[in-house]
């Protein structure tokens, strides 16, 4: 009697092909994705039929932050409706983001300490390094030094805290009698003033490709409205963020644009 | 795939060496990328946010005398309101989606309650069956000279007969035709209202082509109006505001 041979089969799987596809579907998200920029809260802006993209380049963004949605706080609405600003420049160019933050928190500075002499707010210039390389903030001026003088992880964890008194940037006292501008609109007027001094003296002495990106900031932030985007969460009471209208009007700036995310002309919407 | 042989050409000569089969292992670097797609997909998006933009009047005070006053025929305005359930706004079981409100009246307001039509109800329910339905078949109605030529011109794109930019040109100036009847509206958020309803609002002028609309804050005759819908109606609309700031 013969003995059945079982034949032994390798079990080496070939992972070639695996790795093509691997490698493929790797390439396609590097591509295709941007990376998500860090923000201190989370909040789900409505949807729009508008098909406007949002601007890379060139953008200030004024989020607004929503109120506890996990049920955790006794107050949900206590951490609703805190400021957080963030500047992006031109990613080719002379004027990166880094530069122009830089620039504006200077400008500010200046405006607030002209306006609080008595209690002037003043930064090392490693403090404003510092601040070129945060994408979002949201803190009061007076609060500013010792922001800036965190840990990148500190930093997060302090302005993540919405029910912290020192996170947002304070709004509120539009329209002040004697002419005071809150922090908001300070920061406004700064990223104003930056804009227009960039503009009107610097073009002189640069390269033409670089007077061109100079005026593209110019005209993003302030002609053509697109500079300004408003990012609200969809169930954030309208008073709020009326607020923010409020005193982007009181600075003059009308035209600005809100942040939504797209759907269809046929979805329902209720 | 991943072995690589040694012919040797057939032919054996002497002291010719064995044959050996390289075997390369793609484990590793399949477990490598599929770490790096992991990482890709937290950490990136692909969803690019959308704007929507807004141009607001100053809000400085202006002299009634200054202010443009709308033809009493064309004006209409829509008083939005969003329903909420405890302190979180009210999600309708079957869509899924915030309840908005929107108590509308054409012309000016009419507190004299001679019609039945001094304020109505709607709501946001967007197209069934690609027809308009709620606010919106309102809201085109009243623009329909506007949208009978931004339909037209919307076919002459899809036939690519025009380009995306003409389209584009053609539209906005087919909106602000002033030959044709257009509607002012103007949009008063309730003290209720959520971020979502001003959006959705916003969104209606944009599909209606309606180029001539405001936002303003509810005047005290709108109160008045929603008092009266009230009583009629017998619910409560005027709710105390969920913000107390």
């Amino acid at each position: 009697m013969g003995k059945v041979k079982i034949k032994r089969k390798s079990t080496l799987i070939d992972m070639t092909a695996m790795s093509d596809v691997t490698v493929l579907l790797l390439t396609f998200f590097m591509l295709t994705s941007t990376f998500l920029q860090k923000e201190p809260t989370i909040v789900y802006t409505p949807s729009s039929v508008s098909e406007e993209k949002v601007p890379v380049n060139n953008l200030v963004t004024v989020l607004i932050s929503s109120a506890d949605k996990s049920g955790k706080l006794e107050d949900p609405s206590a951490v609703e409706g805190k400021l957080f600003i963030s500047f992006t420049g031109d990613a080719d160019s002379t004027f990166s983001s880094e530069k122009i933050r830089q620039m504006m928190l200077k400008e500010a500075l200046t405006i607030y300490n002209d306006q609080h002499k008595n209690a002037p707010v003043s930064l090392t210039n490693g403090q404003i390094a510092e601040f070129g390389k945060i994408n979002m903030f949201g803190v009061p001026f007076r609060v500013l030094p010792e922001f800036l003088s965190m840990s990148i992880t500190e930093r997060d964890k302090f302005q993540g805290d919405m029910s912290n008194p020192k996170v947002g940037i304070p709004i509120d006292g539009n329209k002040n009698r004697d002419g005071r501008l809150n922090d908001f609109q300070i920061w406004l007027k700064a990223i104003y003033n930056v804009a227009q001094t960039i503009n009107n003296d610097q073009t002189a002495g640069l390269s033409p490709e670089e007077a061109k990106s100079v005026q593209n900031l110019y005209a993003a932030l302030m002609r053509q409205g697109e500079g300004i985007a408003v990012k609200a969460d969809k169930d954030t009471p309208f008073t709020t963020v009326q607020q923010v209208f409020d005193n982007l009007q009181t600075m003059k700036l009308n035209k600005f644009s809100l942040m939504t995310a797209l759907k269809s002309e046929d979805e329902p919407t209720q | 795939m991943a072995q690589i042989e040694q012919s040797d050409g057939g032919k054996k000569k002497k002291g010719a060496q064995k044959k050996m089969q390289i075997h390369v292992d793609f484990t590793p670097m399949v477990d490598m990328n599929m770490l790096l797609i992991t990482f890709f997909m937290l950490c990136t998006t692909m969803i690019k946010s959308q704007t929507l933009q807004i141009i607001l009047p100053t809000n400085e005070d202006v002299k009634k005398e200054q202010q443009a006053q709308a033809k009493q025929s064309e004006a209409i305005t829509l008083i939005l309101d969003t329903e909420y359930e405890g302190d979180k706004p009210k999600v309708d079981a079957e869509t899924g989606k915030t309840v908005h409100n929107i108590y509308y009246y054409e012309g000016i307001a009419d507190t004299t309650f001679s019609t039945p039509k001094y304020l109505r109800r709607e709501q946001f329910i967007g197209n069934q069956n690609h027809q308009p339905q709620g606010i919106r078949k309102i809201l085109r109605a009243k623009n329909e000279q506007v949208m009978e030529e931004y339909e037209k011109l919307k076919t002459q794109w899809k036939n690519k007969e025009i380009t995306k930019e003409e389209f584009d040109q053609l539209a906005k100036k087919n909106a602000a035709d002033s030959a044709k009847t257009r509607p002012v509206v103007v949009i008063k958020p309730g003290p209720n209202t959520t971020y979502e309803g001003l959006i959705n609002a916003l969104d209606e002028m944009q599909i209606n082509q309606i180029s001539r609309y405001s936002i303003e804050l509810p005047h005290h005759t709108d109160t008045v109006l929603l008092k009266r819908y009230e009583q009629e109606h017998g619910e409560t609309i005027i709710r105390p505001t969920i913000r107390k700031k």
